[in-house]
């Protein structure tokens, strides 16, 4: 008996000369077998039956995209994507030169009955050639270009051949002329790539030109309105057809977003933006300017196309900050419910067309459904148990910090003290490098932990005279300082009986500071935790710092003045030992008093006048400056206007 | 020197900080919960009559845990946002810091552990930890993501032994230290 010759053995090697559609689909889908990856294992029969003829309307549908082909879909798409690179390459930089590529001129497309098709049959004439060339291995086409009575394309080199033998073929009742040249594939309007295609570089500064030209530092307004009549753009062809307006509006904006270092800068720097008069039928047009400046403020869409809401409607997610819209002179504004809907899509919006729709608290309130919020500050919150320990201790620590460091460690540490300091990951080096002990960067294994933990006054003071200069702003100006405190138990005693009360105290503020390589005033801002305890017996104060904690931000340099940027004028020979910060006033300094004399001062002015410590405190150290002749003389003025708790008596 | 800056005790505290960041904020980026993370509720704590923690977030005394939960929860409420990638809070620590301020810490501890352990075992320990870093707003999961406001925080808290944990060595659940007083502020 015969071995059985089923359909299976014949199906694997049948050709399909004719090359009909239809029945083959499903063997060859047979035959035609991807691995893992999609990637096709291809055997002639699979590359060599494409439907013949041209046909308007393929049942294929779009090159590229054939149904039930996954493999082959994926491999021809890669192809695809390559040509078009090498091509979009050999277009746009018509120089380059490409040396594995070939350009091929083909005639004959016009005259024939594919020319009617929607694309110029081109689509039919590629696949025509593609299957055509096909006979030993598959070739893949790129795109071609129809330029004139030509279609160009570029391909393989080693391709060249299979299709430069198709020369002289019929296609669509027409012979075909297919030769190789070496011109240049025509560019759009007939002109030739390689004629004076304008320099990249140089069309970025007209661009930039015509930005600064049309930006309002004042207002900080960039003004985009009646783009098409700007003659500069209008040179360059700019805004000739809607999609290169489109283009170049898009280049504006990613010129107008790389101009600004960081976002902060570039919300800073723009605060409002005109489009008005620029027939825009859908923001959609001018999207970018949503993500180039999603924090714009105030916008001007006026003397526009918008016809309807859905036209706007592109935006209702962005813009969350907008305060002021202009859409006046377009058909929605006219719609009823244009000012509904616009103060739901922009929570911010306050003024629409020059009408106030909500006053700030309730566009904050509106705002807020959208986006985190951080919560509320408020100010100092001091629980230091009655005494004022906390603000004593603050008061007088800050201003010795920044004169005499020594004295200070002497005062307040001693052996059981601890110092350490950290910084986050800085750009540039500071002082502070070698001894942050910020335990994210250095690790908690290492020795550096030890190393770079401060223990006991001496060696506390040592480091202190190694860090830079600071100077702190006085402790009266509330603003500049957040300080918690508040009382905590089971501390260790020191005379080594029971438990005592400790008071954490926790400080935000900034100092100046003066980098030490390049002699530039700047700040830093700081939180330096204390844990304040009871002091052993003899001890200068009844209490020590018991752990002090510093955390360090990142060193800003000081913002000259205003007027010194005016005027600039010959730099001052300024001694080297001159003030630190000497371009900035300072409130004269108070002079460096000791808490204990600051406390006598206070309890003498608290016996004299009766007033609690704390009004005390704060009359000294206000207007007095901590004379107390001054202090008396103004308790005496503002007596009568004091309330009633400022007293001891009246409690 | 005292016992606090005894290596031993140094190098515990280190490691408890890491220890306790990494947990705190975690649980804090993933909207879980922090309350098991202080002293409040905790039984050997409450027998011995010790006071709630301290909580103190942004100038505003918070009296416990889960308000400061919800202080997170309301931080946290964008619901016009349609954008998951701009819903999130992201705390991202960028220092942390910590000192031993009691060595011989022994508010409620049983009397096991006043044997067991001396003052420089590592373990009887009060500290103090500070963190810095930046808070994120309107923001997703990734460091890389884009947010809509930034700030940065500091956080200093005082951590005591939980002594229902160490008591049990090879105890898997609950923290060793727990929060006697933390201290919030973001500008």
């Amino acid at each position: 008996m015969a071995p059985p010759t089923g359909p299976r053995a014949s199906r694997g090697n049948r050709q399909n000369p004719r090359g009909t559609r239809g029945g083959g689909i499903g063997k060859r889908r047979g035959t035609s077998r991807t691995d893992r990856d999609g990637d096709v294992s291809m055997d002639t029969s699979s590359a060599a039956n494409p439907p013949t003829g041209p046909s308007a309307h393929s049942t294929r549908g779009n090159r590229g995209s054939r149904g039930g082909r996954g493999g082959r879909v994926s491999a021809r798409l890669a192809q695809n994507v390559r040509n078009y690179v090498s091509e979009q390459d050999g277009t746009t930089r018509g120089g380059k030169a490409q040396y594995n590529k070939v350009t091929l001129k083909i005639h004959g497309l016009k005259d024939s009955k594919a020319a009617g098709n929607s694309d110029g049959g081109l689509r039919s004439l590629l696949e025509f050639l593609e299957r055509k060339a096909s006979k030993e291995r598959p070739i893949i086409l790129g795109r071609g270009v129809i330029r004139g009575d030509h279609v160009w394309l570029k391909v393989n080199q080693a391709d060249a051949p299979n299709l430069l033998h198709l020369n002289g073929f019929t296609y669509a009742g027409a012979p075909l002329t297919i030769e190789e040249t070496s011109d240049p594939i025509p560019g759009q309007n007939g002109r030739s790539t390689d004629g004076p295609e304008p320099n990249p570089s140089e069309t970025k500064e007209k661009l930039l030109a015509v930005l600064s030209s049309r930006y309002n530092v004042e207002q900080k307004l960039l003004d985009l309105s009646a783009l098409g009549a700007d003659q500069t753009l209008f040179s360059m062809g700019a805004f000739e057809s809607k999609a290169l307006a489109e283009k170049s509006f898009k280049a504006l904006m990613r010129l107008t977003a790389t101009h600004y270092d960081n976002p902060a800068e570039k919300e800073a720097g723009i605060q409002a933006v005109t489009i008005a008069n620029n027939d825009i039928h859908d923001v959609y047009e001018v999207f970018a300017l949503a993500y180039t400046l999603p924090h714009l403020r105030r916008l001007d869409l006026s003397g526009n196309q918008l016809q309807d809401m859905s036209k706007i409607s592109k935006w209702r997610h962005e813009f969350r900050r907008l305060e002021e819209l202009h859409a006046a002179g377009n058909p929605v504004a006219n719609l009823p419910t244009y000012a509904t809907q616009m103060i739901e899509w922009f929570p911010s919006l306050q003024v629409l067309d020059g009408r106030r729709v909500r006053t700030p608290e309730e566009a904050a309130e509106a705002f807020k459904s959208w986006f985190p919020t951080p919560l509320p500050r408020l100010p100092s919150n001091l629980r230091d148990g009655g005494n004022n320990v906390a603000s004593t201790f603050l008061s007088g620590f800050f201003v010795t910090y920044d004169h005499d460091r020594i004295s200070l460690a002497r005062q307040f540490y001693d052996e059981d003290s601890a110092f350490s300091l950290h910084t986050k990951a800085e750009p540039a080096s500071s002082g502070y490098d070698n001894f942050s002990r910020n335990l994210e960067t250095i690790g908690v294994r290492g020795s550096p932990i030890q190393q770079r933990l401060f223990n006991g006054s001496n060696l506390i003071a040592e480091l202190w005279a190694q860090l830079p200069a600071t100077r702190h702003p006085s402790l009266d100006l509330a603003d500049e300082w957040q300080v918690d405190c508040h009382t905590f138990p089971s501390l260790a005693d020191p005379s080594g009986q029971g438990l005592a009360m400790g008071l954490a105290i926790t400080v935000y503020s900034r100092f100046e500071e003066v980098d030490p390589t390049r002699q530039l005033p700047g700040t830093r801002q700081f939180s330096r935790s204390f844990i304040l305890g009871p002091s052993k017996p003899g001890a200068p104060h009844p209490y020590r710092v018991i752990s002090d904690e510093l955390a360090l931000q990142a060193w800003v340099p000081q913002q000259a003045p205003a007027a010194a940027v005016q005027a600039p004028t010959v730099a001052p020979n300024v001694a080297p030992n001159a003030a630190p910060v000497p371009t900035v006033p300072v409130a004269a300094q108070p002079p460096v008093l000791d808490d204990t004399v600051r406390a006598q001062m206070i309890e003498e002015l608290c016996r004299q006048t009766g007033m609690t410590p704390e009004y005390s405190r704060l009359c000294l150290a206000g207007e007095a400056d901590w004379n107390f002749d001054l202090a008396l003389r103004s308790f005496q003025e503002k007596r009568a206007d004091l309330p009633p708790e400022a007293f001891v008596s009246a409690a | 020197m005292s016992a606090n800056s005894h290596e031993t005790n140094v190098r515990c505290s280190c490691e408890a900080a890491k220890n306790f960041v990494d947990w705190y904020y975690r649980q804090v980026n993933d909207c879980k919960s922090i309350s098991p993370g202080y002293v409040n509720g905790h039984s050997a704590y409450d027998k011995a009559g010790h006071p709630p923690a301290d909580i103190c977030i942004n100038g505003l005394v918070v009296a416990t845990p889960q308000e400061w939960e919800k202080l997170l929860e309301q931080q946290r409420q964008a619901p016009k946002q349609p954008d998951p990638n701009k819903r999130r809070v992201r705390y991202e620590v960028e220092g942390f810091d910590a000192h031993v301020i009691n060595a011989d810490y022994r508010f409620g501890a049983p009397q096991k552990m006043l044997d067991l352990h001396s003052t420089t075992d590592g373990v009887r320990m009060m500290m103090t930890v500070v963190v810095s870093g930046t808070v994120y707003f309107g923001t997703g999961r990734n460091k890389a993501d884009d947010y809509w406001e930034k700030q940065t925080f500091h956080d200093r808290f005082i951590l005591v032994p939980n002594w229902d944990v160490l008591e049990r060595p090879g105890t898997k659940h609950g923290r060793k230290y727990l929060i006697i007083s933390h201290n919030y502020r973001a500008n």
